[in-house]
């Protein structure tokens, strides 16, 4: 049998080779399928690498308790008349809470950055000295500020490795002073450089201030946000706690509604998980139904074949070919020109990766060429059983008089 | 001993609601080392007898009996193994795969009987020796002559050194000379004791049998030795 199986497959490659223009359009449609198939998994698996390393920046343990709910579908109306997050908080949180490991209070808004003749808008940041613990990102060089220079107000910023390198290049920036919204702050710390999301949840591009600073020039009154770090394998039980604490702080009745939010990385990764099961399923979609179309064109292509051959099949089965031997000839075939296509298509799919992964993480791993490639055969073996059933019953006396 | 012993064979067809008989009660036997010409003319029956002692086909009544193996029982799978180990087809039309050497044209009987790499060289390059083909062998059909096709057709009937030789008008499309060259080969062979059957309906080569069977409308009606 295993003779026949190398016959077959010589057969086929010859066939293919003999039609090179019939073979390459029949083996587009495959050749797209592959494609997609693969580029497919390499874009969703870059998106969970990308997304993972903006998480952890995000940190899984940390709570985020401010006034509207992230992802929420409420009413803007209700969200404003909520009471704000206000700075004593922080103290209060901590003295109650038996989960909270680290409680920053977070402001922010946007600012223009200056260093010399260079400019830079972007987001600043006012917090206090337990921030650090609430991000996962660490300092590249330098220190953060600590709790008595947050409190009396000093003039000091922790900046992130993009602006760095915007401002300062190679040169040193620790000890230097940059000016924001035109007041001079003194760098004493550089955040190390982070994975990037799409742009979003960057440290690279942040500027970070003392609490005290912050407050003093840039806002009395603006939107405040608390971070609480909380022990990982307790935060269902923080959100609950942290629930109880701030009622207690509001003064709520027990009848009343929370006026304040708890969020979690989890209401990310829930939206996340909706924006893949989209791109999957688009693509998915995609991918069937250009295999659907490809193996239909094989599947004519194959029918072509036989007819063309079948004399050539009459003389086989007068010189010994039994029906299985004519079906797995012309099946081999089908599932020769597929699998060349998947080939193909994935070479295409690792330049194409390639090209990607300039600006986007994406490799193609093997399990999923494997794949592609499994798949393009199965597409074969579906398209080529009709016309090589057909071939297999060829009448001999017939086949071998036709024209 | 009786190679072929075929008793009361009829093959019927039902054409356009009428019925046709293609074979009419056939009774004959055949020898080993026999050389037979079958003839007839269009219509006669003399194409379905053919296929049906190549086992090409079946009948629809009556015993075909091959080497003792009843052929008239047999399925598809069998038939097509009775074909590749006991008999040898010779076309008309040579029916030479066109992209494949005359080495390895000859080779495919040997596949199909599943026979290994080096033995089916070997029975393949020993059987175009035997008609005169050792310098054409990594030829393809297309930069052969007529004669010369007809001799790789012969070699690949050859290989599996089988029971019978089928020819069907073997000298048909080829010219005169061309023609004697395959006739002298199958004289030869049938010297060198092989069984030949000859189908044709010219009286010249049917001389090279030593019997003569004359069809018409599917009855045997002349059965002479020469």
């Amino acid at each position: 049998m295993f003779l026949l199986f190398i016959e077959n497959f010589l057969i086929s490659l010859s066939a293919i080779f003999a039609n090179k223009t019939r073979s390459i359009l029949t083996a587009l449609g495959i050749i797209i399928g592959v494609l997609s198939v693969t580029m497919m998994g390499t874009l969703i698996s870059g998106l969970d690498k990308t997304f993972e390393g903006s998480m952890s920046w995000l940190g899984k343990d940390v709570l985020y308790i401010s006034r509207w709910e992230w992802f929420s579908d409420m009413d803007w109306w209700e969200v404003r008349n909520r009471p704000r997050i206000r700075p004593e908080y922080v103290d209060q949180v901590k003295e109650r809470s038996q989960y909270a490991l680290a409680v920053a209070p977070v402001m922010q808004r946007g600012a223009s950055l200056s260093y010399s003749d260079k400019e830079i808008r972007t987001q600043i940041f006012g917090t206090n000295e337990e921030y650090m613990e609430t991000i996962s990102t660490n300092i590249e060089k330098g220190r953060f500020f600590t709790n008595s220079e947050d409190k009396s107000g000093m003039r000091v910023t922790v900046i992130g490795d993009g602006i760095k390198k915007a401002f300062f290049g190679d040169e040193e920036a620790i000890g230097k002073y940059i000016k924001i919204d035109n007041m001079k702050f003194r760098v004493i710390g550089i955040l190390e450089e982070q994975a990037k999301f799409l742009g979003l949840f960057s440290t690279d591009k942040q500027a970070i201030l003392p609490f005290g600073a912050y407050k003093r020039i840039f806002s009395k009154r603006g939107f405040m946000r608390l971070s609480v770090k909380v022990p990982e394998d307790k935060i269902e039980e923080a959100v609950d706690e942290m629930s109880f604490v701030m009622r207690h702080i509001r003064g709520l009745k027990p009848s009343q509604k929370n006026d304040f939010a708890i969020n979690q990385t989890k209401a990310f990764e829930k939206q996340y998980n909706t924006l893949k099961i989209a791109i999957g399923g688009t693509g998915t979609f995609i991918t069937l139904l250009s295999l659907i179309v490809g193996g239909i064109g094989v599947m004519n292509i194959m029918f072509v074949s036989v007819k063309e051959r079948t004399r050539e099949i009459g003389v086989r089965k007068a010189i010994g070919a039994t029906k299985a031997m004519i079906m797995s000839q012309f099946l081999m075939e089908a599932v020769t020109i597929c699998l060349l296509a998947g080939l193909i298509g994935l070479l295409f799919a690792y330049l194409g990766s390639f090209l990607l992964n300039k600006i986007f993480p994406s490799n193609l791993d093997l399990g999923l060429a494997l794949f592609s490639i499994l798949i393009s055969m199965f597409v074969g073996v579906i398209s080529g059983i009709i016309p090589s059933y057909r071939a297999a019953k060829l009448d001999p006396i017939d086949s071998l008089r036709y024209e | 001993m009786t190679l072929i012993s075929l008793k009361s064979i009829y093959k019927i067809y039902n054409v356009g609601g009428e019925e046709v008989r293609a074979l009419d009660g056939v009774d004959l036997e055949i020898k080993d080392n026999e050389y037979l010409a079958i003839m007839g003319p269009s219509g006669s029956g003399k194409s379905t007898m053919m296929n049906m002692i190549g086992c090409l086909d079946t009948p629809s009544s009556g015993l075909y009996e091959f080497e003792g193996e009843m052929v008239n029982e047999m399925n598809d799978n069998q038939l097509a193994s009775i074909r590749n180990r006991k008999i040898g087809f010779i076309f008309q039309t040579f029916n030479l795969l066109p992209k494949a050497t005359a080495q390895h044209n000859v080779e495919i009987p040997l596949i199909y009987g599943n026979i290994r790499k080096e033995r089916r060289v070997n029975l393949a390059s020993e059987a175009l020796s035997s008609v005169g083909l050792s310098d054409r062998m990594h030829h393809k059909p297309n930069e052969l002559s007529g004669g010369q096709r007809q001799r790789v057709a012969i070699a690949r009937a050859l290989v599996n050194s089988p029971s019978i030789i089928l020819a069907d008008e073997p000298t048909g499309n080829l010219d005169s000379k061309s023609g004697h060259e395959i006739m002298d080969i199958l004289d030869k062979l049938h010297k060198a004791g092989n069984t030949i059957i000859l189908v044709t309906h010219e009286d010249d080569i049917a001389q090279h049998a030593h019997r003569i069977i004359r069809l018409f409308d599917g009855k045997i009606i002349e059965d002479s030795e020469l």
